[in-house]
């Protein structure tokens, strides 16, 4: 008998497959969207610094020219160190300011609330305003803060805060941890208000003391958080534009001029490529940043999975 | 068809019969050049927003008015000429550029070498055989030829600086005349020093006002490069005895403290403020004053910068017109260009804006000839020299200039207590690799 040829099957995809076809599918427009918004204007300023765009123009492809200018650039120097400077020192009296005062209205003392909105008011303002606000309190002459120091005596003569190489970035760092504790603040209070109570008493019950029961209970609770809020501070402080532009334009003589306003400057000219070029070259450090917190907010979502 | 809107605002003409025989004069001599405007056409033009909302709102109203009479539909953005240069380089990316635009004289040379504009030299001469020639530094500060075969940008107004002073305090410490030189201005600064009150609100920090510099270095004969525009020679001897002149001024305590990082309006605030008795400015502060301080505005006279043992060298910095070549409607760009040359309302123009005049007809203007600070800006484009001067005015200058290489040696100096030597090797070397980028 002969047999006939069994009919030609089509495979088609299992289940899971399927599954994982509809998956992707969904998630198509979220990737096709920042391909667009994010990628797309990455690797075109990534293209743009290789390249001596000018405005109105197209550009040739100049290899390392732009990174080899900047490289021998004094000013490029100060901008690496100044930054990581600004960075660094503000980051810590974030933490110090908003862990210490979240710690305080955590506690159980009168018009808590109030303190709490009243705390928000910095990083509320807008950036322009507050870093004005700032200017003028500066001033050599007129300004709030050395009328203080004269009507109490403290010191008499005029202090140029902003026009002193010893001064100049100190006065930066302190307007800029003020615009910027409130978010410490309130990051590392939900921290604290999510530890439960009762490990705290545990802890007094073990006659822990309050540096003991800080140890032990409070910073292992806040840990995690402390370290995103450093990482997206320190990006978001990297990034900054207006503290330093308002305040004093990188100067006097390179002391505050940090990696944006170079850029601002290297826009100016005219020439793109070599402003991509100053964004572009801090972008590796911005990335580590950037995946560090990632890393470490995936984490925190696995782990409470 | 070429339709001619006459001038026909009330506030222009007010009060003002000669304003109205040159508007005439402008009418009727102004049309040569034969525009087709087509009814029913848009325009989109940018304007340049300057501090004074009175001529912002002129413009507004003039491209407006022009638009209606000739039944164009107009659409004027005013654009902050600080983020001028940002603006533009995002509609050049998206194509999206308007017909025509206000901008500074360096943007338009840099765009005019990319071949992005029309060739305008028909309306130029059209409108300088009008109202009676262009000023021959205005005429050679905005010659485009060479970068772009022809004119790009019609000049529609002249800044510069003016050396603003404190006649009350100044005469009362018997000083009755400007100082005639660099020397004289720190001699007279010095005696009028009493903090809270300082002589010489000049800046030496990283903003516009922080390049007047540059000129006082030029008129001691100092130079940014060679006469090829191309080799640095900041470090000389002359640059030295500027050094000298700016450390003794430093030294004797005339300068407001934080002139060292003064933003752009550092200077305004603190004559304002009547911290300072003698600034360089636009002219702007005077304005301020007028309306802020009537009693500063009276005390305030205006005379040209000080010389250097080379002379005044005091820069023009034309403001221009241009028409994108991507324009869907060149010809009522140009016709719009040429009519907001008209003097009737250029004249209620200057009053309100604080601009030098570009043609000859204008130096008649009331303004011109009765207030003090348009009075100097009159002589500043009579008198001025061309953006650069006595060096070559190109990119790389432009760039130098934009990078603040001068105030940031004098930084180095009386922040960093650099010496001069060194100051000047900084500055040298920034310089030539900036000129060296452009080779």
């Amino acid at each position: 008998m002969r047999q006939r040829p069994s009919p030609t099957v089509k495979s088609r995809p299992s289940a899971e497959a399927q599954q994982q076809l509809f998956a992707y599918a969904l998630v198509l427009p979220v990737v096709l969207l920042l391909v667009g918004l994010v990628g797309y204007p990455l690797f075109y300023a990534v293209y743009v610094s290789f390249t001596n765009m000018v405005v109105g123009g197209g550009g040739d492809w100049i290899g390392l020219a732009n990174y080899r200018y900047l490289a021998g650039s004094p000013v490029f120097t100060s901008a690496i160190w100044n930054t990581v400077v600004l960075v660094v020192v503000s980051d810590v009296f974030k933490l110090a300011i908003g862990l210490g005062l979240a710690l305080l209205v955590n506690e159980r003392i009168p018009a808590r609330g109030l303190f709490r909105s009243l705390l928000m008011l910095p990083w509320a303002m807008p950036a322009f305003v507050a870093f004005l606000t700032w200017r003028v309190l500066y001033q050599p002459i007129g300004g709030g803060i050395n009328l203080v120091l004269t009507s109490t005596g403290l010191y008499p003569g005029i202090v140029d805060w902003l026009g002193q190489r010893s001064t100049a970035m100190p006065a930066v760092i302190v307007a800029s941890v003020w615009r910027g504790f409130p978010f410490w603040f309130v990051s590392i209070l939900a921290g604290l208000q999510s530890i439960p109570a009762e490990l705290y008493d545990a802890a007094r019950v073990d006659g822990a003391n309050a540096w003991q029961r800080f140890r032990a209970v409070t910073w292992p609770g806040i840990r995690r958080i402390v370290i995103i809020t450093t990482l997206l501070s320190s990006i978001w402080t990297a990034n900054s534009f207006e503290s330093v532009w308002l305040l004093t334009q990188g100067g006097p003589s390179d002391a505050t001029m940090v990696f944006p306003v170079l850029a601002y400057f290297g826009m100016q000219t005219q020439r793109i490529g070599e402003a991509a070029a100053v964004s572009v070259a801090m972008l590796p450090a911005l990335l580590i940043l950037v995946f560090m917190t990632t890393s470490l907010m995936q984490g925190d979502g696995n782990e409470q999975d | 068809m070429v339709t001619r809107g006459s001038w026909t605002r009330r506030g222009f003409l007010h009060g003002a019969v000669g304003t109205v025989a040159l508007g005439m004069k402008g009418l009727s001599g102004a049309f040569a050049a034969p525009y087709v405007l087509q009814k029913g056409s848009k325009l989109t033009f940018w304007g340049g927003l300057i501090f004074s909302d009175k001529a912002n709102k002129l413009l507004q109203e003039a491209v407006k008015t022009w638009g209606d009479q000739n039944g164009i539909t107009t659409e004027v953005v005013m654009i902050n000429q600080n983020e001028t240069v940002q603006k533009v380089s995002a509609a050049i990316a998206s194509n999206t550029m308007p017909d025509a635009l206000d901008m500074s004289l360096d943007l338009l040379m840099v765009l005019s070498k990319q071949g992005v504009f029309l060739l305008l030299d028909d309306v130029y001469d059209s409108i300088g055989k009008a109202h009676g020639g262009w000023f021959a530094p205005v005429a050679a500060a905005t010659d485009t030829s060479k970068v772009a075969g022809g004119r790009t940008g019609i000049p529609f107004g002249v800044s510069g600086n003016l050396l603003l002073r404190r006649t009350d305090l100044l005469k009362s410490a018997g000083f009755e005349n400007p100082p005639a030189t660099w020397q004289e201005l720190v001699q007279q600064a010095a005696v009028v020093t009493k903090p809270p009150v300082f002589g010489l609100g000049l800046a030496f920090s990283n903003v516009g006002d922080g390049n007047v510099q540059i000129s006082a270095l030029q008129s001691f004969g100092g130079r940014i490069a060679d006469d090829t525009g191309t080799k640095a020679t900041i470090k000389s001897n002359e640059t030295r005895e500027y050094l000298r002149w700016v450390k003794d001024a430093w030294d004797k305590k005339v300068f407001p403290p934080g002139n060292t990082t003064w933003d752009g309006a550092g200077d305004n605030q603190a004559y304002l403020a009547g911290q300072t008795a003698f600034i360089a400015n636009t002219g702007s502060v005077g304005i301020a004053a007028k309306t802020q301080d009537p009693e500063l505005y009276k005390d305030t006279a205006y005379s040209s910068l000080p010389a250097g043992p080379k002379g005044v060298i005091s820069p023009i910095q034309p403001q221009v017109r241009a028409v994108f070549k991507s324009s869907k409607n060149p010809e009522a760009a140009k016709a719009l260009i040429e009519h907001l040359a008209q003097p009737a309302f250029m004249n209620a123009y200057f009053d309100a804006a604080i601009y030098g005049p570009v043609l000859q007809d204008q130096s008649k203007f009331r303004g011109f000839t009765q207030d003090s600070i348009l009075s100097g800006l009159l002589d500043l484009v009579q008198k001025g020299t061309a953006p650069g001067y006595p060096d070559v005015y190109n990119a790389a200058y432009a760039d130098m200039w934009n990078n603040f290489v001068v105030p940031k040696m004098i930084q180095r100096i009386v922040i960093d207590n650099w010496d001069f030597e060194r100051a000047m090797d900084e500055a040298q070397a920034q310089t030539q690799a900036i000129y060296d980028k452009y080779k």
